[in-house]
């Protein structure tokens, strides 16, 4: 769907690796910044951000852009988000399929929609707006969710699908939070992934998560499980040659220990037959 | 907006609810195999709390230390309750715990609550001059001296600084006794500076900070300002080593919960 097909594996990028990143130069080939880090900063993180740019591609990945919002889009945050797209060269920007408050506030969550008619063109139309401001095509992430609506008349997967459609816009594909997201709503992961336009598909994210029992949280603390491996390799079955990315926040090991889990995707990506078009 | 505007202003509600999530939550959010609605929404409203606590326990290392981690979470909890965060970054979540500290101190003369309130001031100054513009990129367009846009100046009434510092090298030092202190906090090549000032240099350098005119300075005390960073003009002083070093960066946000 885009000229970033072939990005190859990314790490996603934070702060106690930045040293090793710099010193070591490892065999990555993107990674990828949480937008909202580096918008308003000016200080070291900022210079770090631009040194690691002029040695890998940087993708961007906001969680404040807050989509689904019934209130306005901030154009303050989109002409900072654009300014530093522009600075780092920006290969991709994402956003989650979310809403992270209303009335002027932040929970600074990744809050699930309602899916239905109502939200779909009110999304559909935000993303036209935020693409037009943006210049570019803006990915949207499938997010972990831990409830769902009464008032929601079709599946996450449908709307995702008709929102790429109606929108244009690319979908990021989480294969985590597919997961994530199945057993917390009991339904079938694979057929979420059946029913996915593979061609809008720009990005996949991996990521590990903890299980409590009576739910699954995307804690970002943990390896990639089984589970989700699976789901990953029926993904690039379906996707093909589309940029793979691990992300780990929490309990961060040493980055070493994040390449040799990126090696994984790698292997599984390698031995995949692409049934793709 | 009709129904999609309708319960995103009631699961909003919810979540920041302090007393707990919706006990009507069946009308709105669908129950789960293993969980009930409630339960379902109430994860979402710990998410929330834990999330935020977290950054702010990052912007304050000084004031965990100082008051303990449960302790530190209830100001904490108090504070975002009364002023949900409204900015897109979480570097800004604290920016009014010092004056919400200040508005809900105990009356009576005892100085702890100065101390907190005094520790919150200067970790918030120490966290806006490590992101704020300063002279790293160049000196920004203008003549004559003026302050770097990450300088902060602080009146305190005990060496907050000094109890930071110590904590931030791993010890669990004594509090300091109390006296009056003068502080400027600012950024030079990446490096924080904090330095203690004497009482008429501080007041010297807080006029000049605010576009004002601070009558004769000594020209020594300009040369100090512009080397320890704290001015800018169009040649900047050689950087020195600075002591106080590096601090480690604030939280950082990421898209886990």
């Amino acid at each position: 769907m885009t000229g970033s097909r072939s990005l190859g594996f990314g790490i996603g990028l934070r702060s106690p690796h930045i040293g090793y990143v710099l010193r070591h130069t490892p065999p990555v080939e993107f990674f990828e910044a949480i937008s909202e880090n580096y918008l308003d900063s000016a200080g070291r993180r900022r210079r770090d951000l631009a040194e690691v740019a002029e040695r890998y591609p940087i993708v961007l990945h906001g969680i404040s852009l807050s989509i689904g919002s019934t209130d306005p889009l901030d154009f303050g945050y989109l002409a900072r988000l654009r300014s530093l797209a522009g600075a780092v060269r920006a290969v991709l920007v994402s956003d989650h399929l979310c809403w992270t408050g209303v009335l002027g506030r932040n929970t600074h969550d990744l809050l699930p929609l309602p899916f239905t008619e109502e939200a779909l063109a009110h999304v559909t139309a935000r993303v036209r707006v935020v693409q037009e401001f943006l210049g570019r095509r803006l990915l949207l992430e499938n997010p972990s969710t831990y409830a769902g609506f009464t008032a929601s008349t079709m599946p996450e997967q449908e709307f995702l699908s008709r929102l790429a459609e109606d929108a244009d816009c690319g979908l990021l594909l989480d294969v985590n939070n597919v997961y994530v997201s199945s057993v917390n709503n009991d339904s079938d992961p694979a057929e979420y992934l059946r029913a996915l336009p593979f061609d809008r598909v720009g990005q996949i994210h991996l990521a590990g998560h903890t299980d409590y029992g009576s739910h699954l949280i995307d804690s970002h603390d943990a390896p990639v499980a089984d589970p989700v491996w699976d789901l990953y390799r029926t993904a690039v079955q379906a996707a093909g040659d589309v940029p793979t990315l691990l992300e780990w926040d929490d309990r961060l090991p040493a980055f070493p220990v994040l390449e040799a889990e990126l090696g994984k995707a790698r292997r599984i990506a390698a031995a995949v037959p692409a049934t793709h078009g | 907006m009709g129904e999609l505007a309708g319960i995103q202003s009631w699961m909003h509600a919810a979540i920041l609810d302090p007393d707990g999530p919706a006990g009507d939550a069946a009308r709105v959010v669908t129950a789960s195999a293993r969980l009930t609605a409630r339960e379902r929404l109430a994860i979402y409203w710990r998410g929330y709390r834990l999330r935020l606590l977290e950054s702010m326990r990052g912007l304050h290392p000084g004031l965990v230390r100082l008051l303990g981690r449960d302790v530190f979470d209830g100001f904490a909890l108090d504070y975002l309750d009364a002023h949900p965060p409204r900015a897109y970054t979480l570097f800004r979540l604290d920016e009014g715990f010092a004056a919400h500290l200040a508005e809900t101190r105990p009356d009576g003369a005892e100085h702890w609550p100065d101390m907190i309130i005094d520790l919150a001031r200067f970790e918030r100054a120490v966290t806006e001059a490590t992101e704020a513009p300063g002279t790293e990129d160049g000196v920004p367009p203008g003549t004559g001296l003026r302050a770097v846009p990450c300088l902060r100046l602080l009146r305190l009434t005990w060496p907050a600084h000094e109890y930071l510092a110590a904590v931030r090298e791993g010890a669990d030092p004594p509090l300091p006794a109390p006296r009056p202190v003068h502080l400027a906090v600012s950024r030079r090549d990446y490096a924080l500076v904090v330095r203690e000032l004497g009482p008429r240099p501080f007041a010297a350098l807080d006029t000049l900070a605010r576009g004002g005119a601070a009558g004769p300075v000594p020209a020594g005390w300009l040369r100090k300002w512009t080397g320890l960073g704290f001015l800018t003009r169009a040649e900047r002083l050689g950087a020195a080593h600075d002591p106080a070093g590096p601090v480690p960066a604030p939280m950082e946000r990421n898209t886990a919960r």
